[in-house]
């Protein structure tokens, strides 16, 4: 168990940066979840914490150390591959304990390791098998079994649950849940799945493009979203977006008009006449209504019927689209003009280079 | 009952299924059979028979194997060759497949520079033809014009020069190195070829689990490519049993020194063909060519029974 420094990290592959001066502190216990779209770098920071890759420029700390140089034994991490990556020609005993024979634990100690970890995975009747004979979640929990006895400061995992189906993948979230509950130890975990992120983690951090968007606790970031980048990544269906202009500034207070929604009056904060903005409300937060802080107005096309709510697809006066959700068996019909309003909390205001300003 | 792979063809009539398989297989079939299977069996068939001075054969049953194990005149020529076909084939087991191995684990290393160079040049000596690379060696060896005795003394080992080829000690380990040399270059592709095959996070997991790559070498990547070296093993077994053409043109059909380097080729060479004082006697020529057939079946098999059934193939 221990904290996790990351200064000023780099990474080029010649001219292109992938990442670009990361910054993280981890603390010790926590469980901190790397999210982002496909190819932003979140697998190779994680390698590079690993000691897998080297780094082109920067600092990482694990337990207040400076791991800059050492090799991926000796930091103290375990790893968990999207691939699982199970030696295939060694059974699961043999999985487990290969790593600690060349790290120099003693035999006894290695076969009691081995027997707490399957008892904690449930893998006992396992432990003779070969990964060709075991189901994508049994090789994943082996895969997280020869983590565990490695008895790490901090687990790493890259996707680990991409490879499993829908109802494997919900359960395995949950044991990965207990397992951080119970050894209650430092885990970096890289998924491109909002909903693995927002249940496990404890922090998530946003990236993008090889950047930190936004470090934040799971409804922090669903409910302040710092930038538009984040505003969108998190929530399903995604965030509404509407373009807006500052319209004039009265005491202190600043009209914002849009041509798809009534005009909004927001704290002028350091904004001028003519600033563009992007107004943002999520589809959840939408309700039908007549007047409210935000109103914006729409004829149905499509109506997405989930069960406990339904997705109404709106076309604006501007020609875009917006959805709403709609609870209850009282679906709005397609052709239907319909009003949704939201409350002032609920409603992101985003300034031209994409930063959130305060409502 | 095995299920039909294609419920298509199951369901076709008979006579378009025919047709079908004729098509696909027809070519495959005919082409196998005309410059295989027919010239093996009528080997088999030639090697029963024996030919008077006037040209008549006459069928002998299995004299000629008889007289071939039996008669000191051809049986010593025979086990001689045999046993130095046995040291050809062990020559390579024992220096090519390990270099060839050796070679492929370092060219998969990460990080090797110029990786396609290496690979080309070592693969380079496989493509020139045998007679070349046993016309240049015997030139290189040469103690009269050859290069390696002014090369050994330029380093300070002029002593240890001798003239290989020439030596009844020597020459057959030399012309086995020889071949090494130009054939290496198969085992280190095929190698090489598998061991890309092995995905990199296992590797990686290996990285983590405290491996460096000698050891990863050593306990992940080879029992991996353990298929394909075996593989290899049996290519190189008939490659090594059916040579000929390195001795013959290093050494002649006679395989001198004093038959030192004679191999089951070569043997065959001269009862078939004839060389010099011997004649030609393709029915005893064709008793050794199907002796030389089933050394190689025999091989096969065991390999096959032995090794094969026990070495398993991973999917990744
Ligand atoms: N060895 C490499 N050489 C060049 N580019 C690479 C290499 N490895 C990764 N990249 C690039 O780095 C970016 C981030 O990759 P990665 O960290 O795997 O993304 P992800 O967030 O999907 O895990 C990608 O655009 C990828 O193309
Ligand atoms: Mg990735």
């Amino acid at each position: 168990m221990a904290n996790l420094r990351i200064e000023q990290l780099n990474k080029r592959y010649g001219a292109t940066t992938v990442l670009n001066n990361v910054n993280l502190s981890i603390e010790d216990g926590e469980f901190v979840v790397l999210v982002g779209p496909s190819g932003c770098g979140k697998s190779t920071l994680l390698r590079m914490i690993a000691g897998l890759d080297g780094a082109s420029g920067g600092d990482i700390h694990i337990a207040g150390k400076l791991v800059n140089a050492l090799a991926p034994a000796e930091r103290g991490i375990a790893m968990v591959f999207q691939s699982y990556a199970l030696y295939p020609h060694m059974n699961v005993r043999k999985n487990m304990t290969f790593g600690l024979k060349f790290t120099g634990v003693p035999p006894t100690e290695r076969e009691r390791r081995v027997a707490e970890a399957a008892r904690m995975l449930r893998l006992e009747e396992l432990l003779e098998r070969y990964p060709r004979d075991l189901s994508g979640g049994q090789r994943q929990r082996v895969a997280i079994g020869r983590a565990i006895v490695r008895e790490p400061a901090v687990f790493l995992f890259d996707e680990p649950l991409s490879n499993l189906d829908a109802a494997l993948r919900v359960s395995t979230r949950v044991e990965i849940a207990n397992l951080h509950r119970l050894l209650k130890s430092t885990i970096v975990y890289v998924t491109h799945d909002q909903v693995e992120a927002m249940t496990l983690a404890d922090r998530i951090v946003v990236m993008n493009k090889g950047r930190i968007e936004q470090v934040g606790k799971p409804l922090d970031l669903y409910y302040e979203p710092a930038n538009l980048f984040v505003a969108g990544f998190i929530g399903s269906p995604a965030m509404n977006f509407f373009e807006a202009e500052v319209e004039g500034i009265e005491g202190g207070r600043a009209r914002v008009a849009g041509t798809a929604f009534r005009n909004l009056d927001i704290p002028a904060g350091s904004l001028k006449v003519g600033d563009a903005l992007t107004v943002g409300v999520r589809p959840e937060h939408l309700v039908r209504g007549e007047a409210g802080f935000f109103a914006a107005e729409g004829v149905v096309e499509l109506v997405e019927r989930l069960g406990e709510a339904s997705f109404a697809y709106l076309r604006r006066v501007d020609g875009r689209m917006f959805v709403a959700e709609v609870r209850g068996r009282q679906t709005p019909a397609p052709g239907e003009t319909m009003t949704l309003v939201a409350a002032s909390p609920d409603v992101h205001v985003f300034d031209a280079s994409g930063l959130r300003v305060a409502t | 009952m095995p299920e039909p792979v294609s419920n298509i063809t199951v369901q076709m009539p008979r006579a378009k299924r025919a047709g079908l398989l004729l098509f696909f297989l027809g070519p495959a079939v005919a082409i196998y059979s005309l410059f295989s299977i027919y010239p093996l069996l009528a080997t088999m068939a030639l090697s029963t028979y024996t030919s008077d001075p006037s040209g008549a054969r006459s069928f002998v049953g299995l004299a000629n194997f008889e007289t071939l194990l039996g008669d000191a005149l051809w049986s010593k020529p025979f086990w001689n060759a045999l046993r130095n076909n046995l040291i050809f084939f062990a020559v390579h087991m024992c220096v090519q497949n390990p270099i060839g191995i050796a070679l492929a684990g370092l060219l998969s290393l990460p990080g090797v520079r110029l990786k396609g160079f290496y690979r080309t040049v070592m693969f380079l000596p496989t493509m020139l033809s045998v007679v070349i690379v046993g016309f240049s060696w015997n030139l290189i060896l040469s103690p009269l014009w050859g290069v390696a005795a002014g090369a050994l003394k330029a380093v300070g080992l002029g002593s240890l020069f001798a003239p290989w080829l020439g030596l009844e000690s020597s020459a057959l380990v030399t012309l086995s190195l020889i071949s090494v040399w130009q054939f290496v270059g198969i085992p280190l592709m095929l190698i090489y070829a598998a061991l890309l095959n092995i995905p990199e996070e296992l590797i990686d997991a290996a990285r983590v689990d405290g491996l460096g790559q000698f050891r990863i070498f050593f306990h992940i990547k080879l029992p991996l490519v353990l298929p394909t070296i075996s593989l290899v093993s049996v290519l190189t077994f008939v490659a090594n049993f059916n040579a000929f053409d390195l001795i013959y043109s290093v050494k002649g059909a006679l395989a001198g020194p004093n038959f030192t380097t004679d191999i089951l080729g070569t043997f065959f060479y001269r009862t078939f063909f004839g060389n010099q004082l011997q004649l030609g006697n393709p029915t005893m020529g064709a008793a050794v060519a199907t002796v030389m057939f089933f050394i190689i079946l025999l091989g096969l098999c065991l390999y096959l029974f032995l090794v094969q059934r026990r070495i398993r193939r991973y999917a990744f």
